[in-house]
């Protein structure tokens, strides 16, 4: 009995050794954080390419494009915290590689918001994308599409010519065997 | 088998087939004849009706009923189908109620959600939704779900006026016999959860009790039809945030069949897992929310202590706690990039397990004051298990044999060493005491688990980075398909309905334990009294998740 007694009581006291646990402010660190958490997002505009996928598989339409004035991409997604489950079906289904466009894992836990309608309402993840890089990305664009245009328009010239020469050739053809006949 | 099929042959039916090693799949002709079906059914030890699921098909103008009856203790179970006609007037069908008690709620659910009627049920009402609910029957195809919320919105005062009107006192006295009191027992209780019960009582004495229930119901099986295949595991992991792993499993389990898809070895021990991780999870917060409804919050506060190191390993694996939306079809959803890591963090979660369980028992399990309070009381019987068809961990504590994970092995259940942990009494402490064996049971099938899965990989027969998912298609063929799994608190079962070239489900039926059990209280509780109320229903491990869903 008095061993019993005793033994609990070691027990009890031992408990005084344990080290001390809530020593961390798990509002800035949390107990246990993996890397691949499923936090807030990430949308990389330089590397989306507006294949509108993510938009599409999203179980509960978090997500609304935000159109851009460029061709590719036209359109970059944006997520509304209120309302996304943090699945993580848009990061799974992103077909850019090997980075993914929209990321969620190792994202950040921290999304407080004070909870007012107002504040819920402007509780979005949004993606700022600079002048200078839509101005660069169009001009690229631009570039681009006047290359295709030349290239284009060289072919056409080039296919033209062959044509011609063609004809040319063919008329060529049809006159000789008349020459010939002349000579004959 | 032989038996059940000369039974159903006696009758007029469309095809009599096998489905499954345990499951005979059969379509009657006339609906007339469905109680002389299910009355012969009985005589022969079919007993239990699981789930009654009704699928709609407009353009064919039919309504199809399916009725899955279980014979618990032989292992055999009937699928019955029978069509009935579509038109809200000639919707109706015999109840099979007063011969299977246990179909009573289902049917209820699918008359207030489809509208068929069920003749000769003894209290045909609307469940789930309201008597008042705009548009009526929301799982119909022509369900306008946009007008049904321009309404509610519109005449949201008149539908609450009406609510406060029936919590008003409600007293009558009898001079010297006593009082009678109608009490609202929830939906704010502490240990109530979001449920209703109306308790008549007498002094302290509990007369009668009419569960009110639908405060969480999200209509999950009708949002699956919005989803695709994929997206439609956030509605199911919704069920109950308790147990998350295992809905998933059995829904995917549903797709691969139809699809015809056979999932890799790999995938397979990792649903073990996985699913064992739901249950140990939702089996602490059982075990700690026992004590809790005796007003001892200790307990579960060691519980959820030992929880979190459940969920550290979820988050590992998933990177999500609680909704891991981690199981998919085709497989499990994430590789297993360093196995080792994640083994070790079980081992962890396992340690802490093991560290507190002499605690546990010396203070908790043999403590003297709740064996006074639970010990012999809200006894089941074996009986009463299979005419209520009460399922999982609460027929187990009344010594019946049923577990799905051993009657229909899926995943690697069918691999691994495993036996009916069982309980003899069936009181309401037993109730206490099977949670607790179960878990160690999980922890064992775990550790097995894991164990397969490294001596694989060793072997070289799998790749935890890549045999996590097979390849599946785009668009499912035409199939029906019925899946069932050992959930935490009893049998799980889905019903699911393709259509050709399709990319969401046409129909998902959804059947969870709670229902049954909540059913259970209208006969456990009467003749008890107030104080005792907290305790059986804690003792019903009852989650309000999925008995609305
Ligand atoms: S995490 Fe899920 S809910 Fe959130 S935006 Fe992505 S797909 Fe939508
Ligand atoms: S984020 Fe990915 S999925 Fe979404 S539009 Fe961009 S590239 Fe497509």
């Amino acid at each position: 009995m008095l061993f019993q007694i005793s033994e609990k009581m070691l027990r009890v006291l031992k408990a005084w050794t344990e080290p001390r646990i809530a020593t961390k402010d798990v509002v800035k660190e949390p107990a246990h954080k993996s890397p691949i958490f499923r936090g807030r997002h990430v949308v990389r505009y330089d590397i989306c390419t507006g294949c509108d996928a993510c938009n599409k598989i999203c179980p509960v339409d978090a997500i609304k494009m935000k159109p851009l004035p460029l061709k590719r991409p036209n359109k970059i997604p944006e997520v509304n915290l209120a309302i996304c489950i943090f699945c993580g079906l848009c990061e799974d289904v992103c077909p850019t590689k090997p980075e993914k466009a929209i990321k969620l894992a190792g994202g950040d836990i921290e999304m407080i918001t004070d909870g007012t309608h107002n504040a819920l309402d402007n509780f979005w993840v949004r993606v700022e994308v600079p002048e200078e890089w839509i101005e660069q990305k169009k001009r690229e664009e631009e570039e681009k599409a006047r290359k295709r245009a030349e290239m284009m328009a060289k072919k056409k010239a080039e296919a033209e010519a062959k044509k011609k020469a063609e004809a040319a050739k063919a008329t060529e053809n049809k006159e000789a065997p008349e020459n010939k006949g002349e000579e004959k | 088998m032989e038996k059940i099929k000369e039974v159903l042959n006696k009758f007029d039916m469309e095809y009599v087939e096998d489905y499954k090693p345990t499951w005979v799949k059969a379509k009657l002709k006339n609906k007339d004849d469905i109680t002389k079906v299910v009355e012969a059914l009985k005589e022969i030890g079919v007993r239990s009706c699981s789930t009654v699921s009704p699928t709609d098909y407009p353009e064919e103008n039919r309504m199809e009923i399916n009725y899955f009856l279980e014979d618990i203790e032989n292992k055999k179970n009937v699928w019955l189908k029978v069509d009935i006609e579509r038109d809200l007037e000639k919707c109706e069908i015999d109840s099979i109620t007063p011969i299977l008690e246990s179909a009573d709620y289902h049917e209820l659910e699918s008359y207030s959600t489809f509208g068929v009627k069920f003749k000769g049920h003894p209290n045909l009402r609307y469940f789930l939704i309201s008597a008042d609910y705009y548009g009526k029957f929301p799982f119909r195809k022509d369900f306008d779900w946009d007008e049904h919320e321009k309404n509610v919105i519109e005449n949201v005062n008149k539908i609450s006026e009406e609510f406060f009107e029936e919590y008003e006192e409600n007293e009558e006295t009898m001079g010297h016999e006593g009082s009678r009191t109608v009490l609202h027992w929830g939906p704010t209780h502490p240990a109530s959860g979001p449920i209703r019960l109306k308790v008549y009582t007498n002094g302290e004495n509990i007369e009668k009790v009419e569960p009110d229930i639908g405060y969480v119901w999200r209509a999950l099986e009708k949002l699956a039809e919005r989803k695709d295949f994929i997206g439609t595991i956030v509605a199911v992991e919704r069920i109950c945030f308790m147990d998350n792993t295992n809905p998933m499993i059995c829904y995917a389990q549903a797709v691969e069949e139809i699809a015809g898809k056979e999932i890799t070895p790999f995938a397979k021990y990792m649903r073990v897992i996985l699913g064992e991780l739901g249950r140990t999870v939702s089996h602490l917060i059982s075990l700690g929310g026992f004590f809790g409804t005796m007003g001892l919050q200790t307990f579960l506060m060691w519980c959820l202590d030992v929880r979190e190191y459940f969920l550290d390993v979820l988050e590992d694996y998933s990177g999500a706690r609680i909704a891991t939306a981690c199981i998919e079809p085709g497989g499990v959803r994430y590789p297993l990039n360093d196995y080792k890591a994640w083994f070790a963090e079980i081992d962890k979660a396992i340690e802490k397990w093991e560290s507190v369980k002499p605690d546990i028992e010396d203070i908790f399990l043999k403590n003297p004051l709740m064996t006074v309070r639970a010990k012999d009381i809200g006894i089941f019987t074996k009986d009463d298990v299979i005419d209520n068809y009460l399922q999982g961990p609460i027929a187990r504590a009344s010594n019946v044999k049923t577990d799905v994970r051993l009657d229909e092995p899926y995943a690697a259940y069918g691999e691994l060493k495993m036996d009916y942990v069982t309980c003899e009494n069936g009181d309401t402490r037993d109730r206490l005491y099977i949670i607790y064996k179960e878990i160690n049971q999980s922890i064992d099938l775990m550790k097995q688990a894991m164990k397969k899965i490294e001596e694989g990989i060793e072997a070289g027969e799998m790749d935890p980075k890549k045999d996590h998912l097979v390849k599946m298609p785009r668009r499912m063929p035409e199939g029906e398909a019925v899946s069932r799994v050992e959930w935490a608190r009893g049998e799980m079962l889905m019903h699911l309905v393709t259509m050709p070239k399709s990319t969401n489900p046409y129909r998902l039926k959804l059947k969870a334990p709670s229902v049954n059990h909540t059913r259970m209280l209208e006969k456990l509780l009467p003749n008890h009294t107030l104080s005792d109320i907290p305790l059986l229903y804690g003792s019903m491990h009852i989650c309000q998740g999925d008995l609305d869903r």
